[in-house]
């Protein structure tokens, strides 16, 4: 299965009908590309540079590929999306997350409510795949020592580069190296994590420094609510 | 063949330098891009009223507008482009059409 996030900032002035059109293109995309797997819409309310995350998955790159080339595609979703449409609604960002993903055996993400938080990671590229695999289990295995964490979920990101048919890249590395998706059930309960006593909430406070050889380089996250509502300005 | 119908509305002053982005930075990257340029018609800039440009282009069918879309993101001159006409219209839309039996050929 592949795991796909777009991550978009609303341009400043962007006309509220279309910025709604876009939220429900992408919301209502499943019912007209039946690959669109497990789809939602959330706004972002943590401090990144991005407004609006929409999450999916395909359970295959050849549905992935299917996707890409219907005309739900090119002729609803990239109307508000390419740089030179003339209803573009969105601008580009320095977060380097446009269009994220990963590859699991299966939904091991699914929830159908809460709150996610997507934590994306750049690992250095000389760390030891023994030292990368050990992260990603202690990654993986977050929810057994931090209470509040539902889910979790983690993989290479592979579409940062491969975005065009799921699998050939076409750019070189992405600047995100690994995602990780985090479930909870509540602002409370994600807050309540992050500011909590587990070991791992402590090496995010500490941005992974003396973890693991400081396998990680850098990181930073973005998290909403899962179908949640737009936030009030300000 | 269908075809991607992008109608924008400028300024009358913007027109010419509207035209300008499309003939020398707009066509050179989509047509490079595989894109093929069917029209570029406007409406009278003498009728007091702001312009409509509309620019056609037509692709064989979506595996082949795909491709068009991923060589324009990977196309520096597509931003410049982009940029370029952004600037210079107030509105717009962008319709994928495809044609119908009672069309010509």
């Amino acid at each position: 299965m592949i795991r796909r996030f777009e991550i978009y900032s609303l341009r400043p002035g962007a006309p509220p009908g279309r910025v709604r059109a876009l939220e429900t293109a992408c919301g209502r995309c499943g019912r007209f590309i039946p690959e669109v797997l497990h789809g939602a819409v959330g706004w972002n309310v943590s401090d990144a540079p991005v407004d609006l995350v929409w999450e999916h998955a395909f359970a295959s790159p050849d549905a992935y590929r299917r996707y890409m080339v219907h005309p739900y595609h090119a002729a609803v979703l990239d109307r508000y999306l390419l740089h030179d449409s003339p209803e573009r609604v969105v601008v580009d960002n320095d977060l380097g997350a446009g269009l994220v993903g990963y590859d699991c055996e299966g939904p091991v993400f699914a929830m159908t409510g809460g709150v996610r938080r997507l934590v994306l990671l750049r690992l250095n590229r000389h760390a030891s795949p023994s030292v990368v695999d050990r992260l990603v289990s202690v990654l993986a295995n977050a929810p057994g020592e931090a209470d509040q964490m539902v889910l979790s979920a983690v993989g290479a990101n592979t579409l940062g580069s491969a975005w065009f048919d799921a699998v050939t890249p076409i750019a070189g590395r992405p600047r995100w190296t690994h995602l990780w998706e985090q479930g909870f059930a509540s602002r409370d309960d994600l807050d309540a994590y992050i500011d909590g006593p587990s070991p791992v909430a402590a090496a995010e406070r500490r941005q992974w420094r003396g973890v693991m050889e400081d396998i990680v380089e850098r990181t930073t996250s973005v998290h909403y609510e899962i179908d949640g509502p737009r936030p009030a300005p300000g | 063949m269908p075809y991607v119908v992008d109608t924008v509305e400028v300024e009358p002053e913007r027109l010419l330098p509207y035209l300008d982005a499309v003939r020398h930075l707009g066509v050179p990257v989509m047509t490079d891009a595989g894109a093929v340029l069917v029209s570029c018609a406007t409406t009278s800039a003498e009728i007091g009223e702001s312009v409509d440009v509309q620019v056609v282009w037509s692709f064989d069918d979506h595996d082949h507008w795909n491709v068009i879309r991923k060589n324009l993101v990977l196309d520096p001159r597509w931003y410049e482009f982009s940029a370029r006409i952004a600037a210079l219209r107030t509105g717009g839309t962008r319709r994928f059409y495809y044609p119908v039996a009672l069309s010509p050929p």
